[in-house]
């Protein structure tokens, strides 16, 4: 027989059911026709030896009955026998079976919804070609520890016209397009992308065609290709879509054609809807020759047969001239020295690059997985205890079926299979529980200015990872009660029928090691859910140096209206006077950037003559253009001196209002009123800026970010103005109500402009998103944590005091008091309390370690969040074992003694 | 020609095994081996053949595959597997064994006792 045949035996063998009985009546009957056969050539006539085979062989049926029982029960029928007996048994206790399959299917479910939120985030495979052999590259900069993702445009062409480590590279970067005409945004996700995008992806057109390398050559006119998604929900597939064109912050571009179904871009959770070339950033208004403007990303398809880590080394080489080549040569020497030294890294990008909600997202993902972990844990001891108390009552059962003849093996699988059982009806519940969950979720931290979209359908992988905990919940708390329940101690002592014996002893241990590792999970759990609220209300109260409440934020844009000068300054002042004209407003001004703007990286070196500040600090300054209302606008505290006025204009001096930080810097310990800073670029000319008042630090990027040396110039003496501005309302009332007016006094100024809208409210909770999330969530699952072992514990001390009720009857019948019975009860749970704290306090000094950079305002070994979570702990566990403790007290002593 | 001899309890999967051992067969041959191989010494019920060829296939003893016989019939085939072989050659040591004793025991003389 070979293999072929003998694994087609087998497997036959293994499914056999009602083919074995055609099979067997052939094989029965085959050996009677051979007999007669037999008979016939010796002679004997035919009917005649048929009679004679059949009366040697015997009755055939009952022949067949013997066939049957010696042929045993296979494998699979013995395995659907026990899932027979084991639904049997759950329809049994429809209570016990409902609340385990319910606390399964938020345990398994919120595992899963995890899961798969960590699936799309940072494990799934870019849609694309061979995505395993796609690079980032990144570089490496003296001035920071992390690496830098994004890169100047200029670098980009010197690396895609000298690089030759990959087979194809390509450049984007994600960019907001304005589909409107003027008035309020409609707004549009883009990317721009460099020719060979599509082509190094290996990402084909749905229709039309997609950018080609000759798309993208400086002064282009510029094309589009859409998403596939896009294209769908905007123009309903229709094919007239491929030659129209799309309108972006202003200008016309034509439709080219629609990339692959299934393929939304490079940039994970942030799908694109239009791609153009970069070139046609130009016709946007972006210089495409700024050598110190970083904004694209880049990646590369390493060449068949090549590692990564021979192009890493390929690449290093090649830093020092690619870099050196596009040297920003209005830069110091000192930074110019700097530039040259970055040095490409390399690190793989199969499942996009690393950034976006990735970055923001990925560790708080990974706790949140080791929250709903435990979670589980805790939830599987409370079930291990009840099974446990099941099994108690079971003894007669299983008693009988071990004395005929049952082995321990097949009894110990048979209730391993019952708990499989459950666990597997609580985890198709559970993925249920989890799409709605994940879907929840991410709809949480979408936000106005940031939409997150992820596509969570249930993959292989999630599909996978809800099997194994399925089954692993299963024997976690299965095992336990099968081997208790099937020792022959523990049997025979059963046996008794008296529930104070060794056996009912050993189950009150196993049950109180249980209720311990409860608390100390559950422990863990709320030390951490304290330190993520507590994280979560520093930033809620901080200071923030600015008041965030009823501020209206409006975007505005001229886009290339081609004004000069002197006439953009003078439509913003009409703008702005229209603002402060319109009821309902407190005060209004302009910025270049608002508080929480998050984004651009505006820098500038900053010094002071003959001061040199201590080593270690960078001598950078943040700096912002203002109107003279800025600060009373955003309620930021002057210190000293005084703010911008009506006199600070182009023709007096140069002046500058510097924060708290740049002064404590730059002239610790003296007045700073009066003394002169030199801050470097060429909008602020290259004469010191006379300082004439502090004002309070105040948050810029968001508000977990330390605070920053920032530097504030008057909007009048800057020299070229930038077509973009931001206008801050504080309103009287809701700012939401004022857009209306807000957009007619806009137009009314310039029709084309186009505007957006946000409040500083929104802004500021937006971003302390990641912060809010984990709170809530860990919250949540924190006081999941206590009610299950609140459960638990109840169980069990009720547990021992039905096992003691004996022994407490005949205390109280020997003249012991209420009082010291209840300190007998809860001296018991005392001591389970205490092994519990105890090792919770030793396991969150490990784990909570893990949360250290999510933290604000605090560390993880925090003293008193530690302290309240101890407190709660033990208040809700006393208040748990008092029920059990009262009733241990009201016992009668009479009825105890009778009680066996 | 003696009586054909019943067989002892319990030593009809012995000579099935034993039977099998020497070349695969469907039921029918080996019952006819059997008899061959005893000269016709021993009375084997039919009856019993069957349930004790699906208890030693049940106990992993023998494999079964379906083939064709020599007159052109589908038939059941039986062959040793390698834990059959080992469980033969035990069976084999232990018939040995009892029947040492059983003899000695049968031919001890009052004098011996």
């Amino acid at each position: 027989m070979n293999l072929w045949s003998r694994i087609r035996s087998w497997s036959r063998a293994l499914l056999r059911r009602s083919r074995t009985e055609t099979d067997m009546d052939a094989e029965l009957r085959s050996h009677l026709e051979s007999r007669a056969e037999d008979l016939i050539r010796i002679g004997v006539p035919r009917a005649e030896a048929l009679r004679r085979a059949r009366l040697e062989f015997g009755g055939l049926e009952r022949v067949k009955e013997e066939c049957r029982k010696s042929r045993g029960v296979t494998f699979v029928e013995s395995l659907l026998q026990d899932l027979r007996f084991g639904l049997r048994m759950l329809r049994k206790s429809p209570g016990f079976t409902t609340v385990a399959v319910l606390t399964l299917a938020l345990g398994i479910g919120a595992n899963t919804a995890i899961f798969s939120l960590i699936d799309a985030v940072m494990l799934r495979m870019l849609p694309v070609q061979n995505p395993e052999r796609l690079v980032q590259i990144r570089f490496k900069s003296l001035l920071s520890q992390d690496p830098m993702s994004s890169l100047t445009n200029p670098i980009w062409e010197q690396v895609r016209d000298h690089q030759d480590v990959f087979s194809g590279v390509f450049a984007w970067s994600p960019r907001t397009f304005d589909l409107a005409d003027g008035g309020e945004e409609n707004d549009i996700n883009g990317i721009y992308a460099s020719g060979d995008y599509f082509t190094v992806l290996g990402v084909r057109p749905a229709a039309g065609r997609l950018l080609t390398t000759s798309d993208d050559v400086r002064g282009c006119s510029g094309v589009a290709v859409l998403g596939y998604g896009s294209w769908q929900s905007r123009y309903a597939g229709a094919q007239s879509a491929i030659g129209s064109s799309i309108r972006l912050n202003g200008h016309y571009f034509p439709i080219v054609g629609v990339s692959q179904r299934g393929f939304s871009g490079t940039d994970v959770g942030r799908p694109f809807d239009v791609a153009i070339p970069i070139c046609a950033a130009a016709i946007l208004g972006r210089s495409l020759d700024m050598r110190d403007a970083w904004w694209l990303s880049m990646i590369g398809r390493l060449k068949p047969g090549a590692n990564i880590s021979q192009a890493q080394a390929r690449m290093k080489v090649l830093s020092a001239p690619l870099f050196g080549a596009v040297v920003p040569q209005d830069w110091s020497a000192k930074s110019q020295d700097i530039f040259r030294k970055n040095t490409f890294l390399l690190n793989p990008a199969s499942t996009g690059v690393f950034g976006g909600i990735r970055q923001q997202y990925g560790q708080p993902l990974k706790i949140l997985m080791l929250v709903v972990g435990l979670v589980l844990l805790i939830a599987c001891a409370n079930i291990a205890s009840l099974l446990l108390a099941r099994s108690a009552a079971r003894k007669k059962e299983i008693v009988l079926r071990l004395s005929l003849g049952a082995s321990r093996a097949r009894l110990i699988r048979q209730v391993l299979t019952e708990s499989i059982l459950l666990s597997a009806i609580g985890a198709i519940l559970g993925v249920f529980f989890a799409r709605w969950g994940s879907a929840l979720l991410v709809r949480f931290v979408s936000t106005n200015q940031g939409q997150v979209f992820l596509n969570l359908k249930t993959d292989a992988r999630v599909l996978a990872f809800t099997i194994a905990i399925a089954v692993l919940c299963g024997v976690l708390f299965g095992v336990l009660p099968a081997l208790r329940s099937t020792r022959f101690e523990a049997i025979s002592a059963m046996k008794e029928g008296s529930a104070q014996t060794a056996g009912g002893r050993a189950h009150s241990a196993s049950a109180r090691w249980i209720v311990a590792a409860q608390v100390a999970l559950s422990l863990i759990l709320l030390i951490g859910a304290g330190l993520f609220i507590r994280t979560f209300t520093n930033l809620m109260t901080l200071n923030a140096g600015f008041d965030p409440n009823n501020v209206l934020l409006t975007e505005m844009n001229v886009h290339s209206a081609g004004l000069s000068d002197p006439a953009l300054a003078s439509l913003y002042g009409q703008m702005l006077a229209k603002l402060q004209a319109l009821p309902g407003v407190v005060s209004a001004s302009q910025c270049l950037l608002y508080p929480l703007s998050s984004g651009d990286e505006w820098n500038f070196e900053v010094s002071v003559p003959g001061y040199k500040p201590p080593n270690g600090v960078e001598p950078l300054v943040y700096l912002n253009w203002v109107t003279p209302g800025y600060f009373s606008t955003m309620r930021t505290p002057l210190l000293e001196g005084r703010v911008f006025a009506a006199r600070d204009s182009a023709n007096s001096t140069p002046v500058v209002v510097i924060n708290q930080l740049l002064a404590n810097t730059y002239f610790p310990g003296q007045n700073p009123i009066g003394k002169h800073i030199q801050i470097g670029g060429p909008e602020i000319g290259d004469k010191p800026l006379e300082i004439i008042g502090v004002v309070q630090n105040a948050k810029r990027d968001s508000l977990d970010q330390d605070f920053l040396s920032a530097a504030y110039v008057p909007l009048a003496q800057i020299h070229s103005l930038r077509e973009d501005t931001t206008f801050e309302i504080r309103t009287a009332t809701t700012p939401g109500a004022l857009i209306p007016a807000v957009r007619d006094a806009m137009a009314s100024v310039n029709k084309s402009a186009s505007l957006g809208f946000s409040t500083l409210k929104q802004l500021a909770d937006d971003s302390v998103l990641q912060e809010h999330l984990m709170a809530v969530l860990s919250g949540f699952f924190g006081g999941l944590a206590l009610l299950l072992t609140a459960i638990g514990l109840y169980g069990v001390m009720a547990y021992v005091v039905t096992l003691r009720t004996h022994e407490i009857g005949i205390r109280m019948a020997l003249g012991a008091q209420k009082g010291s019975i209840l300190r007998l009860v809860m001296r018991e749970a005392a001591i389970v309390l205490a092994a519990g704290v105890a090792a919770g306090l030793l396991g969150s000094m490990w784990i909570t370690r893990l949360a250290r950079q999510l933290l604000f305002g605090l560390t993880p070994d925090d003293p008193s969040t530690l302290a309240f979570a101890v407190a709660a702990l033990v208040a809700v566990a006393l208040a748990a074992t008092y029920i059990p403790a009262r009733r241990a007290m009201r016992v009668d002593p009479m009825v105890a003694l009778r009680y066996e | 020609m003696d009586k054909q001899l019943e067989l002892l309890q319990g030593t009809l999967d012995m000579l099935i095994l034993k039977a099998v051992s020497l070349s695969p067969l469907h039921g029918y041959g080996i019952l006819l081996r059997i008899q061959q191989i005893s000269k016709d010494r021993l009375e084997i019920q039919q009856g019993s053949l069957y349930p004790a060829l699906y208890r030693l296939e049940h106990q992993g003893w023998i494999a079964s595959e379906w083939g064709e016989s020599e007159n052109n019939r589908r038939a059941k085939y039986y062959r040793l597997t390698a834990a059959g072989r080992r469980r033969l050659k035990t069976e084999l040591h232990n018939w040995k064994r009892m029947s040492d004793v059983i003899a000695g025991i049968l031919r001890t003389t009052p004098e011996e006792v």
